[in-house]
């Protein structure tokens, strides 16, 4: 750990780190498509180099985050029959599975903040491999929900929040391409993980299977060592000078005060003030509600249809492999310089057409048809994944995106978690299809309606409190306008770059805690 | 199933037989034969001879009610002598054209079989058509027709009473134009098939389970074999080594301290009044060292990967130290 220098020896980045609390609504205001404002830092991000390679250590984390609670899924009918449990006990290993890893995010955007990616990355991956190598000496069905559902969600947990503070640490002009390019992993390693769980069944059975599989869930570590932290041109000591400004200020709180920032790192509760964000939030969650749904009951509706057994299990390797390409796509489609300033329309819009898609389902009956609902599918499904965490980090920016991630993925923990039962009962109750996708489309495509006219109105009501700040702006300030403009006019040739998008630019920020502690990896 | 005491006095009542019990019917039948002729015979030791004509008509009209069971050519339009048990009764049409027509019958009890073929009359509209039924390929005696043609169709039609599982198989009716319809009567398939073995381990433990589509409240008896396609050999629950567990329409099977003798095939079948169907399971028992030595060799490439990508980064951060301090040297020198 450097020594703490003092805090006359600073440079930009701290200069407009210190005015935070007071400038934020200034900054925020200012922007008009993502008003999110970072701290300025004068280091922008590489945006290519090694950046691509931390994509694909990225691609690797998150497709396995993703991907394993679904693959999972192939061995639970052997597992059901020699531990002699129920298909709903079973059905709960992949249930506590993606809660852990949903609910964990808290906890893994702290530990994001302190320690940097890569030893988060390390770390899960290790939990991960090991959690599939000590479920394959399970004898009950508890110790499986311990060591796959806790462990395993645990481990992949740490993985998808990592993964994604990095993104947005290495990329700003080129974050959506990133972005989708990283989330594309989900698809392509379900696309890879099924045949291969489905083969590996067969010659190992299921305990060899698991402990192959934790083998192979170590490539997360690999995924780990690839994200380098980010190199500072800043100076690292003015870092280490706030660290300890913000220690003495801890001493001088009370223990109760220390308390409520302690808890206030794991949930900031702050970002509820946010317009952005609670919007932001109500649509994903209304998306999430519905999305999963369709997906479980697919083929049980096509075998319903009079679709045969196989056939209908092709549907979803049609609609994951449509993904696979969709995602980049979306990715190059948001990057452009009409789509980047609009995103947040961009995002709505996925939603729209993936309930559009939806409310039709019920009318395909024959077989071509279901195979263009999941084509269709695919890319409504893959488009909005796509754009999630874009959105977010647009919103948020660079600095408060790995605890805006770790809300936002507790939040959603509850609509993931409700939705496929309640349309499961709905298909009981009514004992139809047609009523569950009805229900899907409608809610997912209510989201995207409030997603749009939300953002119109918010963006509406940012531009006149910027006309109003910029009226009020008139009087002077203190140093902290200098900084302003210095960071601004740094910023005017990456402006040109990605010109619509970033008139009030996000800042890329610098990882608080990289250089100190993630240089000695 | 022991049906009601038949005494001499009851001949003319049923043999109350229960309708799936057809072999039980037959042996009861025959045990109720047994006891009156006993009865019969202990009554015989004290009256006189002349009693013989008394002993033998009872003991025929049992026999006859009993052998009226089996009678495959009864007129359907007749009915039944009440002396038949009370089977299900199920009904099969088809109506041939040009092409020969299979249809599978699935038969979970025993049951009165009412077949209906009927022929869609072709140009040349014969007035007249000869048909007969078969059985297994061989024609069934005294069943060859001669059929009207009426309202462009010819019809033929015939119960069987398939009251044993010697009596399924396949029935056809043929036409004389050589156009047949097969009914083939088979015991319900099993649903899925497994082509993958069961894969489990030395000193495990594995559960080999067995399901059958049916309603909920059937109750089926199982058996489990082990062996191949010729040779089976019934498995009976031993305590150290086996573990039957059967409820209606499952079983299973748990094999407790695997060994390599325990691997191959094994068959379980669901047994019907009107026969069984086996479904096989293969079973592969291997060492935990088989799916081990993938697992090593992935945990070497990550280690190897892991440290490949570190000692990059170290020489990468290397060069840009020299780099910076060959930059800081000539900044120094130029001021």
């Amino acid at each position: 750990m450097r020594k703490p220098e003092r805090p006359h020896e600073h440079c930009c980045c701290r200069a407009t780190r210190q005015a935070t609390g007071s400038r934020w609504k200034e900054v925020t205001s200012e922007r008009i498509m993502s008003p999110a404002a970072t701290d300025a830092a004068e280091s922008k991000p590489p945006d290519g180099g090694w950046g691509w390679m931390v994509v694909v250590g990225a691609h690797i984390s998150i497709g396995f985050a993703y991907s394993t609670p679904k693959a999972l899924s192939i061995f639970f009918k052997e597992i059901q029959e020699d531990l002699g449990a129920s298909s709903s006990e079973i059905a709960w290993i992949s249930s506590i599975m993606l809660a852990v890893m949903y609910a964990g995010g808290p906890v893994s955007s702290v530990l994001v903040k302190r320690f940097g990616s890569r030893p988060i990355v390390i770390v899960g991956g290790l939990m991960c491999g090991v959690s599939m190598v000590t479920a394959s000496f399970g004898r009950s069905i508890v110790y499986l929900y311990l060591s796959i559902g806790i462990i395993g969600g645990c481990g992949l947990c740490f993985n998808l929040n990592a993964s994604l503070t990095i993104i947005s640490k290495y990329f700003l002009s080129k974050r959506p391409l990133a972005n989708g390019l990283a989330m594309a992993g989900s698809p392509v390693f379900l696309c890879f993980l099924a045949p291969l769980n489905q083969f590996l069944l067969g010659d190992f059975g299921w305990r060899g299977s698991l402990l192959i599989l934790g083998g192979m869930m170590l490539n997360c570590c690999v995924a780990g060592a690839l994200m380098r932290p980010v190199t500072l041109s800043c100076n690292p000591s003015a870092v280490a000078a706030l660290k300890n400004m913000e220690t003495t200020t801890k001493h001088n709180m009370s223990k109760k005060g220390r308390c409520l920032t302690n808890a206030r790192q794991f949930l900031d509760f702050s970002f509820f003030k946010d317009r952005g964000f609670i919007i932001y939030l109500m649509g994903n969650t209304m998306y999430i509600f519905g999305a999963y749904a369709p997906i479980v009951f697919l083929s049980a509706y096509a075998v319903s249809q009079g679709v045969e057994e196989y056939s209908a299990a092709y549907l979803l390797s049609i609609m994951g492999f449509v993904d696979m390409f969709v995602r980049p796509g979306t990715g190059l489609i948001a990057n452009s310089k009409w789509i980047r300033p609009r995103i947040q329309y961009f995002f709505g819009f996925a939603m729209i057409f993936n309930g559009a898609c939806h409310l039709l389902c019920p009318m395909m009956t024959s077989y071509a048809f279901l195979v263009g609902y999941a084509v269709f599918f695919g890319v409504g499904f893959g488009m909005v994944f796509a754009l999630i965490f874009e959105c977010l980090m647009d919103l948020m920016g660079n600095q408060r995106f790995p605890s805006a991630v770790g809300l936002v993925t507790i939040i959603e923990c509850f609509p993931m978690l409700l939705g496929p039962p309640t349309a499961g009962l709905l298909v009981d109750l009514y004992g139809d299809y047609k009523y569950l996708f009805y229900m899907c489309g409608a809610v997912i495509m209510s989201g995207g309606l409030f997603l749009i006219i939300m953002n119109i109105l918010h963006y509406h009501m940012l531009e006149k409190e910027k006309a109003e700040h910029n009226g009020a702006r008139r009087s002077p300030e203190t140093g902290n306008q200098d900084g302003v403009s210095l960071s601004e006019a740094q910023r005017e040739p990456t402006e040109a770059e990605s010109a619509p998008m970033n008139r009030d630019p996000q800042d890329p920020s610098t990882d608080d805690t990289g250089p100190d502690i993630t240089d000695h990896f | 199933m022991r049906p009601d005491g038949i005494t001499n006095t009851e001949m003319s009542h049923d043999v109350t037989v229960k309708p799936d019990g057809g072999r039980a019917g037959a042996r009861s039948c025959a045990a109720a034969a047994e006891r009156s002729a006993r009865r019969s015979r202990g009554r015989r030791m004290k009256t006189m001879p002349a009693s013989w004509k008394l002993l033998l008509l009872p003991t025929l009209l049992l026999m006859t009610s009993c052998g009226r069971t089996d009678t495959k050519t009864l007129d359907p339009t007749q009915t039944p002598p009440a002396s038949v048990p009370p089977l299900a009764d199920l009904k099969r049409e088809v109506v041939l054209k040009s092409e020969n027509v299979t249809e599978n019958i699935e038969l979970r009890q025993l049951v009165r079989l009412f077949l209906e073929c009927s022929l869609t009359a072709d140009q040349n509209k014969l007035p007249n058509m000869t048909a007969f039924w078969s059985r297994d390929g061989q024609e069934i005696p005294d069943s060859r027709l001669t059929v009207a043609l009426e309202k462009e169709q010819y019809g033929i039609q015939r119960l069987f009473n398939i009251t044993s599982e010697e009596k399924v198989g396949t029935y056809s009716c043929v036409f004389e134009n050589k156009v047949r319809a097969d009914f083939v009567l088979a015991t319900p398939r099993f649903r899925e098939k497994r082509d993958k073995p069961v894969v489990s381990y030395v000193h495990d433990f594995v559960v080999l389970p067995c399901k059958m589509e049916g309603s909920e409240n059937e109750s089926l008896t199982w058996l489990w074999f082990k062996g191949n396609e010729t040779h089976k050999e019934r498995i009976s629950a031993q305590p150290d080594r086996f573990e039957i567990r059967s409820q209606n329409l499952t079983s299973r099977l748990k094999l407790i301290n695997l060994t390599f003798a325990d691997a191959g095939f094994y068959y379980c079948a669901a047994v019907y009044a009107v026969g069984s169907t086996m479904n096989p399971i293969k079973l592969k028992v291997i060492t935990f060292w088989e799916p081990l030595k993938p697992f090593i060799a992935i945990l070497i490439a990550v280690v190897l990967l892991v440290v490949v990508i570190f000692l990059c980064e170290k020489q990468q951060s290397k060069k840009k130290v020299t780099e910076g301090n060959e930059e800081n040297v000539d900044q120094n020198n130029i001021k």
